[in-house]
Formats: structure tokens, C-alpha cells, sequence
């Protein structure tokens, strides 16, 4: 096996004895630039000579589209330009999962807010007028927005090419359910309903697309995937992909709706550029925001599971229904993940699982923070405290019988050989929480507030699902200084993954201080990385600056040791210095190392490319191998409940995390936090409210409501189990969604607790809970 | 949904005088004080005036004065100086306790008290304090000079009040009120920064162990904020007992008439305008040093 062997590196690394940068609250690189308000985004690249683009959008669910007359706002002076389907050059379809959805209407509009012309015009002002004066005749078309409706008929298609309006179906089948239903002593079969989540980031989305004078376009957008955008905007354009570059700066929030959207704006402002031969720049108003881009799916969950008297598992039934509204988009990939993760975290013998992801007329759905998780595992976990009471058990005791450990094999009857933390985890939370006490002595609460303690308990498996294909890259170079250089696709979105672990990851294997380590990110000039998304912006992202990184402290090593007369094993790389670790006497400067590499003929530079091993995976049966590993998160909630408002108050979270290695404990934290709060706000207030025509009734945020620091409850100190994961940088599993997809589970069922009637829709508001307690008399 | 801001022309007014100069002359416009409102209404198109005049630098009418038996503040006052003031928070607590859940420190250092109050919004924060503590409003225009209305017969209707065309609101004037417990509760769909779904303000004076003055406020529940008559009369001469106190809340319905909307429901304003009306007249109560049950 060569040095330069990238599995060999990684493992060398997992299981690296000593670390001294990895692991530590380091400072990001960018806290500074961002405190003050220093820090660039899309907006700010705003050139003088940029033209505005403003879209037309449709104003109905369903119809065809019979003309379009843009004569009115071409003359409007200033108006440079009208485009529609007609005009684009390359290819109009950019749908992500299935080739359903054009960039810009063609021959129908399936929502309200759906796109159907670009106007671009000297300012926005004049953008604005072109918009109102683009007249496009419809006929308007019978519309469903009930997924349930949808998917029983036929007589009105919302996409006529698929014959019927079920997009994409998935299924699970392991063992015999009936006979597992048998077996059981228990049983218990609820329907449960979650509702659309709209990402709110700071920062909506935008892009400038510039033309140079060579015929490529530079892109400077907000999205998550560099590589993607790219190979979108050149197939809308007609491009080489090579002819467009792609430069994200910090992005304002992604939270995956700007994995969906961001390639989009990207290619509408490089048609506009493209078409006009002007810096083009197009950026979404909030209201734009809500009605345009893809939300979290609404679902309809009807869950069955038994157990026996011993506490054990039996069978779970499930049926999983997604909104997916318009268009499909990520939507196959977001059931696969629900359908996968039924079960929760836990041994399931018997197990029957079938998603439909179902088309209606309204905005479609599409990544966001969980993907498809956090309203699976809401039900899951709902149902685990039935069976527990129904069984007289504690709800945490029941969960750690059948809770996964190494060994265990899932409902894809895929076996977790390590790296399986949920369990520790788990308990250690629940005594980190007092739950048992509390468990006991809320229930005694009878007055106008009543307490209850709640768990949620989830996985989520780390990269791609099934045998998708999943790698990592970077190159990684040392500048005659000894600085170094780093290009990742990866982006910096507030998670700090490129501006944290990344450079955290170099300094420790260099042995350099962190400010001399520069890491370019979100960059087509870098190789393709992957997504900012699924987690892995410092894991799986991590692993390509690693290699790279460790190719060249290989080769250092090798010099180093020649120099010093020592074997390359003794040799120690630590604050800027290169030195013997059996005689630290024997040393040599870093930068002097470095002259010697350059007159010595040592390749400086290195890429890091890494390709995940995967297993197979039978979509027939939905029987295989699902994901190369899991993190697993718990939340405990302890909530009081004012029985006579219904207002739910979140007092304490305990967060619990199995994530593998913590590359950096002050971020994790950050993102546990943030993550705890964006799920709390969708359990308890985030709305977003359709009207009958399926059009967005609340797309601002007077009355799509988040929370703010003053909803924010204590969130304790999290529990970290480090169950390393082998084909991660030092271990280390992925953690950005993860405090999210426990939350609603959790909060929803400490609200059950406190009122001993059990929550089966999101969110709880103040009169959702009082029609709960009402109900329950 | 957002349409773009319409062309208007902008007018600044540096004096009273100035203001009642322009507004006089024009009959198209709109009186621009911290535009926290007003800019909103302009974005989503529900006023296309042809003339904003910006009153933001009417110097003269921002203060708090202490009159001995009466607070003056001038209507540019904004929200955070009315918040900070320790005379409005020795003598008139409640308009403290409600100005202090309103928005957020940078629109409360924009926001007036006069906007909030002429803008007539039925959910507006300041006006069920201001009417259980009976202020009045001084409202001056060219041709008729300075009359005063007590904020109790301001309003008339969603973003509707008495002022005429020419008038503008100069002062507020708020009436010492001795020995009277005092409380503001708002329910929103979130703990800070949000429009009500049902807020109340009450003010209670007790002697003898009976109710001798009750007031009480809503707003969001009707076009307009509204004082709950009812609940007043059902408590004034009463003995002071938390069963009277839940009783007369009950008579809230007959002040109210919410509607449903995306906030929340007529009905489930109903219901928590009545736990509401009750949790704040007995906070007022304990403000006296009063607790029943
Ligand atoms: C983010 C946000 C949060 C908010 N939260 C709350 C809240 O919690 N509670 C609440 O009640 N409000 C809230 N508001 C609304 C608003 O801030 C207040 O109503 C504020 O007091 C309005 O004052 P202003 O000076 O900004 O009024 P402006 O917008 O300048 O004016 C409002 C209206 O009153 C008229 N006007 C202003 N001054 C006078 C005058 N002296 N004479 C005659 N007419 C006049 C204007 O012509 C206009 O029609 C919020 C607003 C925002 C943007």
C-alpha cells in the first residue's frame, strides 16, 4: 500500500493518539469579520453597471399558458429585456430528483409564485414597472392541494407526462408484519400530521452573474453547492460547464433551501447576463422568498407498531404521505430518508414501510434541515410513549431495550458494525435530566400549569442514501512561505465548517498555527466537494482537506526525516516546527523545511479525493445497505403548559449527541443550539398558512412567525458520546441537522406528558393545544 | 405581497406650525413621524399619497412634562424615551408595561407614541393603556386650532380616527390617577416582537373592600381597541372576591367581536379575551396588595 493511500490516511488519523488543535475550541476565522459587520455577502459584489432582474410570477395554482405580450414593458425605457421559456439557449428542465420542472413555465404554471418571466431593466425600479406590464393570457385549470385528494385521482394531472399525480414511491420490507403483529401484546396505530417549514435565512436568496469578454460567466451567488450551480446554470445556457465559475461568498443561511434554490437564481441572473451582455443581478424579497422557494414537506403519517409484554419491539406498519407540492425536486431523496428512518433508532424485526411522495398546487418541497427526518422520528417517538404506557413501562426504559447498538441490524436489515452511540447517549441524558423524578412528579400536576419531560430520540445516516455515489476533495498547497492554501467546494453558511474544522484540520496535521492557513471555499475552482448539505461540511467535506493534507506531511515527513537522520515515524509536526519526538533537540524550522522541499524536488500540493465504500441496497424489497453510518441525537424538553391559554412554554433542553468525533466543541454547540431552536419554533409557532387557490397567505414575517431570543429556553451543556466513525475525518460523523430532528418529537411529547392526551399535529400553537385539551374531556 | 415603494413627493416640516402649513395646503398626503408604519403601508400599496410629509424632526413635540396632576407627552415622543421615563413609569406604569413588549429597541427608537396611536391599527399596543387611564388627546389643525378628545372616542375604525383632514395629534395628556393597581398582559403568537392576538389593561381602585373604579381595554378583538363596558360595570360597587372577578370577565363577549384571521381564531380570541380580562384585573388587584385566591 502506497504512503499516499487515502483509507490508509484516514485511519491513521481516526486513530491518532494525541491531538493539539483538533477537538479544542478554536476561534473561527471569520468571528471577527462577522461581529463587525465586515464580512461580504452575494449583495454586497453589487457592481454599478449591474442590471435588475425581477420575476414575473404566476398568480394561479393550475393553469395553461396560452400567451405572453412583453411588447408594453419592452418599451418602458430602461427595460432591457424580457425573457421566457422561449429564450433560453440551453436546456429548460432543472428538476433535481425527476425531469419535471422547467426553470421558467413552459406551456403551464403548477403554483402560485411559480416563475414565468424574467424582466431585466437598468434599476429595480424600472424592473418592477416591466413586471406589472408583462401581460401573460391563462386558462385556468381545475387544482388539488389536498395530497391525500391527489392522490386518488386522475382526472386532474398535475404533471399529464407521469399519469398520475403519486411522484415518486418508496418501500421498505423486512421480515413478516402480520406475524409480528401477532407476537405482539401491544399495539397501536395513530395518524400523525406535520406541516410545511419555510427556512427564513437572513440573507434571501441572490446572485450577480458577470459575462467576460471570453465568453464565460463568473456567478457570484448564495447556494450550497458550488458544482452543482454550475453544471445548472451551463445547461440552462448552453455552456461548457467549464465556461461558468461559480464564487460563493458567505452565505446569509442555507438550512438546504439554498441547495434548491440557490442553483436556480444562479441561472436565472446568468440567462439574464448571458442574454443582455450585462452583470445581471437578481435577489428575492422575503415575500418573494416564502413564495417561490421549496419548503419542508407537509405529511400525513399513518404509523402502526407492536411490541411485546417483555418490552420488545414487534412490527411497525407505516405508511408515509409528502406534500410535495409542484414539483419534485429533491423530493424522492427526502421519502427515501423518511421511509429508511421509520423505525426511529431502534431494533425492528418486522418492519413495512411505503412512502408516496404525492404532487399538488402549491409550493413544492425540498431540502431543509432534517430532510424528511424530524416529522418521521416526530411520529416514530410518539408512538414509542404509547406502546411504553400501554406496557407500563417508563418511555426511556422501553427505548433502551430496543435501542441500536453495534451489532444491531436496522429495517433495511443492514447491520451496524460500530460506531453506534445512541444508546450511551441516551441514558446519560436522561440522568443529566432528573427524568425519572420527573417523569413521576409532573404527572401530579392538576392546576392552570402543568408540567411535562419529553424525549425524542433520532438518527440520521450520514452521506448519500443507499449506493448513491458520495466522495470528498480538496487541494490543499504550501506556499513558499509556508502558508498554505486550501480550495474546497464546501460553503460557509454560518456552520464555519471551511473557517473552523477545515483549517482546524490543517493546522494539526501541519503543525502550523491556524492564521496561516487560508481556506478558499465555495468555489468551482476547487474540485467538486459535494453539497454543503446532509451534514457533511466538516465531516465528509473534512476528509478531502485531511488527505491532501496528510499526503503532504507524508512527503514532509520523508524530507524530514532524511534531514535529521530519523525515522519519518518519530517525526513530530507542532507549532511551526518539525522535530524527533524521541529527541525534540533534533529539529527543523517549518519554513525550512519548506526552501528544502522546493530545492529538493517535494510536490507542495495535493488533492485529497476520497470515495465513500458503499454497499447494496435492493429497491425492490428496500432491503440493503442505507448509509455508511448514523449519527444519533437526543433532546429531553421540559415544557409547562397553561392549560387555559394553551401557551406552551419550553423551559429546558438537554441536548445528548452521538456524532463521532467533536472537531470542535464551541461549534457543535452552536449548532446544537441554533438547531434546537429553528426545530422548537417549527413544533410550537412556524406556520405557513395556503388559502383556498394555494397561494401563501403569509409570505413575511409579521405573520410567519420564528422564534426569538425570548422563546429561547436553557439549553443545557451536550452530552457527547465520540462513537468514531472510520471513514470520517479523526471520527467525526456530521451534526448540522441533527438537534433539529429530535426537537418536534421531543416538545410534542412533553406536551403529551403534561396533559396526558397525546399531540398527533404540529405545530402547537396556543389554539391547537386548547382544542387538544378540549378534545380529550 | 411587496409592491415597490410609489413616487411621492417628500416635504420636511421643522415646526408645529410648519406641519399645519403643509397639510393644510395638500389633500393628498401622509404625515410621516418615525415611518415604522407608514413605510410598511406604502410597500404593500394600501396608501398611494402624493405627498409624505416627514414631521421626524418636529423638535418641539417630543418631551415628557410632569404637570403636578398630569403627564404631557408630545405625540413625536418615540416608544423607547416613553419606555426609559421614570415620571410615565412612577405615575402610569401600565403604558410602560405595554410600550416594554412592543417591537424591538431599534423600532421603539423610531416608533412614536402618536404614530402608534393615529395609525388606529386594532391591535395597537399603546391604546388600551392610554384609555383605562383616560387620556386625552390634543389634535391641532390650521383652521380650527386645538381641541381635545379623550382617546376613548378616537378611534372609529381599522386605520380610522376623528382626525380631520389638516389635524395632526400634538400631545397626550395622562390624568394622574391615585391609588389604582394597574396591569397589561399580551397574548401573542410568540414571547416578544409580535402583534397581539388579545392584549388587556386594566386599572382597579378599591375602598372598603368593593371596586370602586374598574377600567379595562382590549385590543385585536374589534375594528378598534374597545373598553370592556361590561366587565366594568359587572365589578364597580361589587365586594372584591375572585368569584366576582371571574364572573364579571365573562362579560367580556359582549364587548368584543373578534375575527378569525391568520393570527388566530374569532373564537379562541373569545375564550382567552375572557382569561385574559381576569388575570389582569386580579394582577391590578395584587398591585394594591390585594390577592384573591
Ligand atoms: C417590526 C415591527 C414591530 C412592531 N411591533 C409593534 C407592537 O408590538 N405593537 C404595536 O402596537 N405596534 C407595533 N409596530 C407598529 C409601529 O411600530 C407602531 O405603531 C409605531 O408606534 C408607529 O409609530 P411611527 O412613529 O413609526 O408611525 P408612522 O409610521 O410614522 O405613522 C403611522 C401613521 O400615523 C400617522 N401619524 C403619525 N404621527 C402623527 C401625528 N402626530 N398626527 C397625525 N397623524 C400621525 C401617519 O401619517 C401614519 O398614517 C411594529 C412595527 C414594526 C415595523
Amino acid at each position: 500500500m502506497s504512503v499516499e493511500d487515502p483509507y490508509a490516511l484516514l485511519d491513521k488519523w481516526l486513530n491518532a493518539q494525541e491531538l493539539l488543535v483538533v477537538g479544542k475550541d478554536v476561534t473561527r476565522v471569520d468571528a471577527f469579520q462577522k461581529a463587525v459587520g465586515k464580512a461580504y455577502f452575494t449583495e454586497d459584489y453589487l457592481l454599478k453597471e449591474a442590471l435588475f432582474v425581477k420575476q414575473v410570477l404566476s398568480p394561479y395554482p393550475h393553469a395553461r399558458i396560452l400567451s405572453y405580450d412583453v411588447r408594453k414593458a419592452l418599451d418602458i425605457p430602461g427595460v432591457k429585456a424580457v425573457i421566457t421559456a422561449k429564450d433560453i439557449p440551453g436546456v429548460n428542465q432543472v428538476g433535481y430528483a425527476l425531469p419535471d420542472q422547467p426553470l421558467l413555465a413552459e406551456g403551464k404554471v403548477r403554483y402560485v409564485g411559480e416563475v414565468v418571466a424574467l424582466v431585466v431593466a437598468e434599476d429595480y425600479d424600472t424592473a418592477f414597472k416591466g413586471v406589472e406590464s408583462v401581460e401573460v393570457k391563462y386558462e385556468e385549470l381545475p387544482y388539488l392541494l389536498d395530497p391525500l385528494e391527489a392522490m386518488n385521482r386522475n382526472d386532474i394531472l398535475i404533471h399529464e407526462e407521469i399519469g398520475s399525480n403519486i411522484a415518486f414511491k418508496t418501500k421498505v420490507v423486512k421480515g413478516d408484519v402480520n406475524e409480528g403483529f401477532a407476537k405482539s401484546d401491544v399495539i397501536v396505530e395513530n395518524e400523525y400530521r406535520t406541516h410545511h417549514q419555510d427556512h427564513i435565512y437572513l440573507e434571501p436568496e441572490a446572485a450577480l452573474a458577470i459575462p467576460d469578454m471570453e465568453g464565460r460567466i463568473t456567478i457570484i451567488c448564495s447556494t450550497q453547492y458550488p458544482h452543482l450551480t454550475r453544471d445548472i446554470a451551463s445547461k440552462v445556457l448552453g455552456l461548457p460547464s467549464s465556461y461558468v465559475k461559480i464564487i460563493t461568498p458567505y452565505v446569509g443561511g442555507g438550512f438546504g433551501g439554498k441547495d434548491d434554490e440557490g442553483p436556480l437564481v444562479a441561472a436565472k441572473a446568468a440567462l439574464a447576463a448571458y442574454l443582455t451582455g450585462r452583470p445581471s443581478f437578481l435577489m428575492y424579497s422575503r415575500e418573494e422568498s416564502i413564495a417561490i422557494h421549496p419548503k419542508r414537506e407537509a405529511t400525513v403519517i399513518k404509523y402502526k407498531s407492536g411490541a411485546s409484554k417483555d418490552g420488545r419491539l414487534q412490527a411497525i406498519d407505516v405508511k408515509i404521505i409528502h406534500d410535495t407540492g409542484a414539483y419534485a425536486n429533491r423530493g424522492p431523496f427526502i421519502l427515501w430518508r423518511a421511509t429508511v428512518h421509520a423505525s426511529g433508532p431502534y431494533e425492528v424485526p418486522n418492519a413495512r414501510v411505503e412512502g408516496f411522495a404525492v404532487y399538488t398546487n402549491k409550493v413544492y418541497q425540498g431540502s431543509f434541515r432534517g430532510f424528511g427526518n424530524p416529522g418521521i422520528q416526530f411520529a416514530a417517538e410518539s408512538q414509542m410513549d404509547l406502546l411504553a404506557e400501554k406496557l407500563g413501562l417508563d418511555p426511556i426504559d422501553f427505548r433502551l431495550k430496543n435501542i441500536l447498538k453495534e451489532g444491531s441490524t436496522t429495517i433495511t436489515s443492514q447491520k451496524l458494525d460500530h460506531s453506534v452511540g445512541v444508546g450511551e447517549a441516551l441514558r446519560k441524558v436522561a440522568e443529566a435530566s432528573d427524568w425519572w423524578r420527573k417523569r413521576r412528579e409532573y404527572s401530579l400536576d392538576t392546576g392552570r400549569f402543568r408540567r411535562g419531560i419529553g424525549v425524542g430520540v433520532a438518527w440520521h445516516g450520514i452521506s448519500t442514501s443507499r449506493g448513491v455515489p458520495d466522495w470528498s476533495n480538496a487541494y490543499v498547497k504550501i506556499e513558499k512561505d509556508g502558508s498554505v492554501t486550501a480550495y474546497t467546494g464546501i460553503v460557509e453558511m454560518g456552520q464555519g465548517a471551511p473557517t473552523s474544522a477545515h483549517v482546524q484540520i490543517i493546522s494539526e496535521l501541519l503543525g502550523i498555527p491556524p492564521t496561516k492557513v487560508k481556506v478558499i471555499f465555495g468555489t468551482t475552482d476547487a474540485p467538486d466537494t459535494g453539497a454543503t448539505h446532509a451534514s457533511r461540511g466538516s465531516s465528509i467535506g473534512g476528509i478531502g482537506v485531511l488527505i491532501a493534507a496528510a499526503k503532504l506531511r507524508e512527503r514532509l515527513a520523508k524530507l524530514a526525516s532524511e534531514i535529521l537522520n530519523v525515522t519519518p515515524e518519530e517525526i513530530m509536526f507542532k507549532d511551526g516546527r518539525v522535530y524527533s519526538k524521541k529527541d525534540p533537540n533534533l529539529y527543523i524550522e517549518w519554513k525550512d523545511l519548506i526552501k528544502e522541499a522546493i530545492s529538493k524536488g517535494v510536490e507542495l500540493s495535493a488533492t485529497g479525493y476520497f470515495f465513500l465504500p458503499k454497499g447494496k441496497f435492493d429497491d425492490v424489497r428496500g432491503q440493503g445497505f442505507a448509509y455508511p453510518a448514523f449519527s444519533y441525537m437526543v433532546v429531553i424538553s421540559e415544557v409547562e403548559v397553561d392549560v387555559e391559554t394553551g401557551v406552551v412554554k419550553v423551559l429546558k433542553v438537554w441536548p445528548a449527541l452521538a456524532a463521532g468525533r467533536i472537531l470542535n466543541p464551541q461549534q457543535v454547540e452552536g449548532q446544537l443550539e441554533g438547531a434546537a431552536v429553528q426545530g422548537l419554533g417549527y413544533a410550537l409557532m412556524e406556520n405557513l398558512v395556503f388559502d383556498g387557490k394555494g397561494r401563501v397567505v403569509n409570505p413575511d414575517l409579521t405573520d410567519y412567525v420564528i422564534p426569538t431570543i425570548r422563546d429561547v429556553p436553557e439549553i443545557q451543556k451536550p452530552i457527547y458520546v465520540e462513537d468514531l466513525f472510520k471513514y470520517g475525518p479523526f471520527g467525526a460523523k456530521g451534526v448540522g441537522e441533527l438537534a433539529l430532528i429530535p426537537m418536534p418529537a421531543s416538545v410534542a411529547n412533553a406536551v403529551s406528558h403534561a396533559l396526558k392526551t397525546r399531540v398527533t399535529s404540529l405545530p402547537l400553537t396556543p389554539e391547537r393545544v386548547l382544542e387538544l385539551i378540549r378534545s380529550s374531556r | 405581497m411587496l409592491t415597490k415603494i410609489p413616487e411621492f413627493n417628500f416635504l420636511k416640516a421643522t415646526s408645529v406650525d410648519e406641519a399645519l402649513r403643509l397639510i393644510a395646503t395638500h389633500s393628498n398626503y401622509k404625515l410621516l413621524a418615525g415611518g415604522t408604519d407608514l413605510l410598511m403601508d406604502l410597500r404593500i400599496g394600501r396608501y398611494k399619497p402624493e405627498v409624505v410629509i416627514d414631521i421626524s424632526k418636529v423638535m418641539e413635540l417630543k418631551y415628557i412634562k410632569d404637570l403636578g396632576d398630569k403627564i404631557a407627552i408630545g405625540s413625536l415622543t418615540t416608544l423607547q424615551e416613553v419606555l426609559e421615563s421614570p415620571v410615565v413609569r412612577g405615575k402610569a406604569p401600565v403604558l410602560v408595561e405595554a410600550v416594554s413588549n412592543m417591537a424591538s429597541w431599534q423600532i421603539r427608537n423610531m416608533a412614536t407614541l402618536g404614530g402608534n396611536l393615529c395609525n388606529a391599527s386594532p391591535a395597537a399596543d399603546t391604546a388600551p393603556p392610554l384609555m383605562v387611564l383616560n387620556a386625552s388627546l390634543k389634535l391641532r389643525s390650521l383652521s380650527k386650532g386645538e381641541r381635545v378628545v379623550n382617546v376613548n372616542e378616537f378611534f372609529l375604525g381599522p386605520r380610522q380616527t376623528v382626525l380631520e383632514k389638516g389635524e395632526m395629534l400634538t400631545e397626550v395628556e395622562i390624568p394622574y390617577v391615585k391609588d389604582a393597581g394597574q396591569s397589561y398582559l399580551k397574548l401573542g403568537r410568540r414571547n416578544a416582537f409580535t402583534l397581539s392576538i388579545v392584549s388587556v389593561a386594566s386599572l382597579v381602585k378599591v375602598e372598603d373592600g368593593r371596586f370602586k373604579e374598574v377600567r379595562v381595554a382590549l385590543n385585536s378583538v374589534a375594528p378598534t381597541p374597545v373598553r370592556a363596558r361590561s366587565v366594568e360595570q359587572a365589578l364597580i360597587g361589587k365586594e372584591v372576591s375572585y368569584e366576582a372577578v371571574v364572573k364579571a370577565s365573562n362579560e367580556v363577549i359582549h364587548d368584543i367581536s373578534p375575527i378569525s384571521d391568520v393570527r388566530a381564531s374569532a373564537e379562541y380570541r373569545r375564550k382567552v379575551s375572557i382569561v385574559l380580562v381576569r388575570d389582569s384585573i386580579l394582577k391590578s388587584l395584587s398591585g394594591l396588595g390585594i390577592n384573591v385566591r
